[in-house]
């Protein structure tokens, strides 16, 4: 599965794309907690999730939603543009 | 011609409206909001800024609340323009514009947009001062947006 990183979380991992493998179906907030096992950069830019948003291929979705292999998601903070 | 434009270049605002004004000849409203880089942030000298986006999707959801506008207001035709990359305080960072029979419509095509833009749209600003940057936060305000919409 593609995963996206924009903006300041894109900054604090240090890459704007990966892609990790996934069985079956997984939730969102499944797929944070496994990314944040990785090191402590992924730990501080999933620590406010608040503050985070979540896009199931170019769609919002909540941390609950459930994603496929073939997902495209991607993970930022509110957008500012304008 | 592309109703939604995600370019890096900067754009001709005067140019773009009088084409569209031509083309939509038959309006009796156009109306513009052209967003342009702060020379300031909190009495802090703004260098530059740095905008990112998410492409597709970027695209999806603008596609998105025009359909949505489609059935809550007339308009004849748009335009939306959006840069990204580096860009300098004073330059243009946005055009939007609208064509309709009355003006009301015009008006709240515009602003709903620009609403979108601030909570929706996928971009983000970066703000570069002498010895620092941050990035843009969102307002209070557009959080309440985010509610309602």
């Amino acid at each position: 599965m593609k995963i996206l990183y924009f903006a300041k979380l894109k900054q604090t991992i240090g890459k704007s794309e990966e892609t990790i493998k996934i069985k079956g179906k997984i939730k969102i907030k499944e797929i944070i907690n496994q990314l944040k096992q990785k090191n402590n950069l992924y730990k501080k830019a999933f620590e406010n999730t608040k503050n985070l948003k979540c896009a199931i291929n170019c769609e919002y979705a909540d941390f609950d939603r459930f994603v496929t292999d073939g997902d495209e998601v991607a993970f930022f903070p509110p957008v500012t543009g304008g | 011609m592309m109703k939604i434009r995600f370019q890096e270049e900067d754009f001709n605002a005067e140019k773009e409206l009088s084409l569209f004004s031509k083309k939509n000849f038959k309006s009796g409203s156009i109306m513009v909001f052209l967003g342009k880089v702060k020379p300031s942030s909190d009495g802090k000298t703004i260098e530059s800024i740095d905008i990112e986006y998410y492409k597709k999707m970027a695209f999806t959801q603008t596609k998105k609340i025009i359909t949505k506008l489609k059935k809550k207001c007339f308009f004849d035709d748009y335009l939306l323009l959006h840069r990204f990359g580096n860009l300098f305080p004073g330059e243009n960072i946005v055009l939007l514009l609208v064509a309709s029979k009355h003006r009301k419509d015009s008006y709240f095509f515009i602003e709903t947009v620009v609403d979108w833009l601030k909570i929706k749209i996928t971009f983000w600003k970066k703000e570069n001062f002498k010895n620092k940057s941050h990035w843009v936060e969102q307002t209070q305000e557009d959080m309440k947006k985010i509610k309602n919409s």
